[in-house]
This record gives structure tokens, sequence and C-alpha cells, in this order.
């Protein structure tokens, strides 16, 4: 029923048009109905992708296979004790 | 043999008659022998020349070899670079370039020609290396690779980030620093690729390319410490600049220090001035992102509110004709689904509780209704009460129950003897009482009975049966 979001970028600039669109007024009822609960559904989409990108690194081998990178290269190790979620 | 064709212009031609040559010294050799001894000469005696001239009439055979001509104003040799020395140059030997070249001198004895067999070759003036930077550079431009219109923009929110760099320098560590800082739950996918000497080039290019196959990757970083011109030489190759230009996915070059430009830089689709700076461009902070959404949102929500606000204001003013009031009540809910959205889910599993709550006193009151009139059913005593029971149903507002059971109580009614007695019927019982007589054959001539009617009892006896 509700179209589908592309990914980040596209939400972001969906939902900056929507706020615009609204603070224009001049809609039916209807209308600015549907762009609210689509502008919410988008900020949702934008804090959650924000929040969850996976945090992790990996290397691609010759193979073309991804693996997670091993500790030993320090990577996002000292210095940054910032906290899990 | 004559002596004009075994002795030539051996002798300066002049006054002096040339001297009949001594038959002893006269030794005649063969064109092979000559060209044989020529050869000799010149590849023993010359050994290795370095010659300054410029290239013309230069071209790579499909074997892979380059021939071309070595000339200057008065002279030209012809020269030939084979396919295993030609792989070490850096730059592209061209029509025009003056060079200074390498080699040694080579009879070819079927033709009687002699060419120089070239194992190096510099650009006179200018390095090599700056030389095949102009020249890939200039070639590059040519094709269009550095237009701006081919630039892309880079993703606001990567997905994944891949990286092409050595595990070993400092370059990793450094972006990967920066990126945590910005964006801690970034994700990275590194390609680990030699950075300098022989074969960096391939791993490089190929790094970059296989990058740009892995789903989600959506940006890729290709760089590497600062170092010598030599050391970031792999920057300044065909291979990269190509896989580079190929990227499905927009590049960022990182390379070096803020100084040093290299083919890559150009092709790319954003120059970083080092790795560092790398990583702050492919990822915006986070905290900005959260800001930026958390303003939109509030806005969306204001822009929502006053709307609904200016419109109440309206309906309240509509809702005074009789006609709108379905409008009103559509519009109210409405508004409420607006401000409530948040708690849609809840709200919709307390209202479907609800009406499963209601569902169940619905059900149990029709159990209740059965259960009353089947008690009315059985006993006419109980009549009275179910009679109550049935006055409060009706008064409780269930008509239906209610109708039904007059019904019900009209049929037992109906039912009973007195009832039966009182249309003319009549009950024929034994002597003592305790059976009703239902068959005529059940009876012999003689036999005593009572017979009970409306309003009393007679006593007989069978005088004759006749069965029907």
């Amino acid at each position: 029923m509700e179209p589908t979001i592309k990914d980040f970028e596209s939400a972001l600039t969906e939902l900056d048009t929507i706020v615009r669109k609204m603070e224009e007024g001049d809609l039916t009822l209807e209308q600015s109905m549907e762009l609210y609960e689509r502008g919410l559904q988008l900020s949702r989409f934008c804090h959650s992708t924000l929040e969850t990108a996976e945090r992790r690194v990996e290397l691609l081998n010759e193979r073309g296979e991804v693996r997670p990178a091993p500790a030993s290269l320090g990577l996002g190790g000292e210095g940054d004790g910032e906290r899990r979620r | 043999m004559s002596d004009l064709f075994s002795d030539p212009f051996e002798e300066p031609a002049g006054d002096v008659p040339p001297e009949p040559p001594r038959r002893a010294s006269r030794r005649v050799i063969t064109v092979s022998e000559l060209n044989a001894s020529i050869r000799n000469l010149l590849e023993g005696q010359l050994g290795d020349v370095w010659v300054e001239g410029e290239i013309s009439n230069c071209r790579v055979w499909n074997t892979g070899h380059l021939y071309f001509t070595l000339k200057d104003d008065g002279a030209q040799i012809r020269g030939v670079m084979f396919r295993m020395a030609l792989r070490y140059l850096r730059f592209q030997p061209e029509d025009g370039l003056r060079v200074v070249a390498r080699g040694q001198i080579s009879v070819y004895e079927p033709k009687g020609e002699y060419q120089i067999v070239c194992e190096h070759m510099e650009p006179h003036g200018l390095g090599a290396l700056q030389l095949a930077f102009d020249q890939l550079k200039k070639k590059l431009q040519a094709e269009g690779l550095f237009d701006r219109a081919r630039k892309r923009p880079l993703p606001a929110l990567p997905r994944k980030i891949g990286i092409v760099t050595s595990l070993d320098g400092a370059a990793i560590r450094d972006i990967i620093k920066v990126i945590r800082r910005r964006h801690p739950n970034a994700h990275l996918v590194i390609r680990a690729a030699r950075v300098q000497g022989e074969g960096a080039a391939g791993e490089v290019s190929r790094g970059v390319r296989a990058l740009g196959k892995v789903d989600g990757v959506d940006v890729i970083i290709v760089g590497r410490g600062g170092g010598s011109v030599e050391d970031l030489w792999t920057f300044n190759e065909e291979l990269v600049a190509r896989a580079i230009a190929d990227s499905p996915v927009p590049v960022i070059s990182a390379v070096g220090h803020e100084s040093d430009v290299t083919i890559a830089d150009f092709v790319a689709d954003l120059r970083a001035p080092t790795p560092s700076a790398a990583a702050e461009m492919v990822v915006a902070a986070k905290e900005d992102f959260r800001n930026r959404i958390d303003r939109l949102q509030h806005r969306l929500h204001a822009a929502a509110r006053h709307g609904l606000q200016q419109r109440r204001a309206a309906v309240q003013v509509l809702s005074a004709h009789r006609g709108l009031a379905g409008w009103h009540a559509r519009l109210a809910m409405q508004s409420r689904r607006a401000t409530e959205l948040e708690h849609d889910m809840t709200q919709a599993l307390r209202m479907r509780l609800a009406r499963h709550a209601r569902l169940l006193q619905a059900l149990r009151q029709r159990l209740e209704a059965n259960d009353i009139r089947r008690r009315l059913a059985v006993s006419r005593g109980r009549l009275g009460s179910a009679d109550q029971r049935l006055r409060a149903a009706a008064t409780r507002g269930r008509d239906r129950a209610d109708a039904r059971l007059r019904v019900l109580a009209g049929r037992l009614e109906n039912l009973s003897p007195l009832a039966v007695l009182a249309r003319g019927y009549a009950v024929c019982w034994n002597t003592d009482r305790t059976a009703i007589i239902r068959s005529a054959a059940s009876t012999s001539p003689g036999d005593h009975v009572r017979v009970t009617l409306q309003d009393g009892e007679i006593r007989c006896e069978v005088l004759r049966r006749s069965d029907s």
C-alpha cells in the first residue's frame, strides 16, 4: 500500500519535500494526512537506518569472499571506546 | 676471373696509375663471409652504445616489439626494442620524441643491414616518469575520463564503504579511525593490495573492480600514505586509472599528501588530499544526520498540527449543520488518528480485545437464554419463575427473548393435560390409577377402568372390545 523506500538518501530528500509541502499548506485534509503518515514513516526509516547500520570491518579476499577482518588489524580498537548499540 | 672484378676501388684514383696487385695478396671472399665479418666487427667492437636522436616511423607490431628509426640532422639508423624490454618503459615512445637509447648494434646478414637493438630508452630532457605522466594524462583526458560530467556524487549515508589499500601502512588505520569517530556503526569492506612495486597496479586495479561488485558497497576509497614519486607511481598507471573509471560506484582517490597529484586523482569522482581526508568526506558525522532528521520530524509534526487546528475551527462551524454530522465524525476520527498515530498498534490491539470481549459477553447471554428456555419446557411448575425472569429479561430490553418465551409458554399451555381434556378428550386409567390404558387390546370385557374427564372421574366396566 505505501510506496517503498529506496534508501536513506532518497528517504531524506522525500521527507524534506513533504515537510516543505505541508508547511506551504494548501492541501486537502486527505492529502495532508497522507503526507503526514508518509513523513512519519520516512523519518522513522531514516532514524533506524542511521542507528542500525552494522558496525563491521570485513576483508574481501582474492576469491571474492568477504570475511570478518582479523582483530589483529586493531581496527576500531583502542581510543574510540564508543558504546555499542 | 678478371682483374677488373677482383680489384675494386681499393686505391684512390690519382696521378699514379694503380699498381697491379700482387697475386699473393688477393683473397676473394663471399658476401656471406663479408657480412659475417662486418657483423663480428660491429657487434664485437662497438658493444653497448648510448645514442641520442629523434624517434620516427615508430610502430609496435603485433608481436609486441617496437620498430622505429632514430635520426638526427644528418643520419639515421633503424632500431628495434623487443617486447620484454619495452615492458619496463614507463612512457610511450612516439614519433618526434627525442630520446637517449642504450643498446647494441646488430647486423642482419641476409640483408646486409644493421640496426640498434634497444634495451633501454629515456626521454631527453624530461624525466621518464614525468613524460609518462604527461602522456597518460593527455590520453585519458582525450578520452573524456576527466570530464566533470562523469563525476558522481557520493551517497549521503554509505551502506558499505569499500577501501583498497595496503594493510601494512598507516593509511588504513587513519581511515578507520576517522570513520569510526564520525559514524561509529559504519560498515567497511577492505581489499588488501600492495600499493608500490612491481605488480601493485594490478592488485590495486583488481581490488577496485572486485569491491565494485560487492553487494551494498556504494563508495570506494583507493589510496595510500605518502612516499616518493616512485612509491606513488602505481596510482599513475593506466590499469589503475581504467579500473577507477570503470567503477560502478563513486571512487575517492586518496594518495600521499596534499601536494601529490596522480592520474588516479583526475579519474576519481572525488580527490581527497590524504587518506584521513577521504574518511572525512565519505561519511558525514552521524550527529549531523540525526539533527537534520529530528528537525524535519519536528517541522512535520508542527505543520500537521497547524493544519488540523485550522480545520478544527472550520469543522465547528460546519458541524452546526445537521447534514454534516457524518462528515464531522469522520474528521474527528481522522484527527484522532493523526495525533495518535504513534500508538496505532496498541490501539488496534486494544480494540480487537474489546471486540472479543463484547462477543464473549453476547455469547454468554445467548447461553443463558437457552438455559431458561430448556428449563421452562420441562415443567409447568417453574413457569412462574421463568416468567419472572422473562419479565426481567424483557425489562432489560431483550424483546426478542421475551417474545420467544411467550410463544413457548403458549405451547406449554396447549400441552397441559387439562387443556386437552377441556377440548373433550378423556384419559383412561387402570383401576388403581397407576397406568394409562393406551390400547384397546390391553383390556378384556369385564375389566374395570377409570376415566378422567375435564371436571371429574367416572368408573366404567368394559362391555365389549372392538379392535380397530
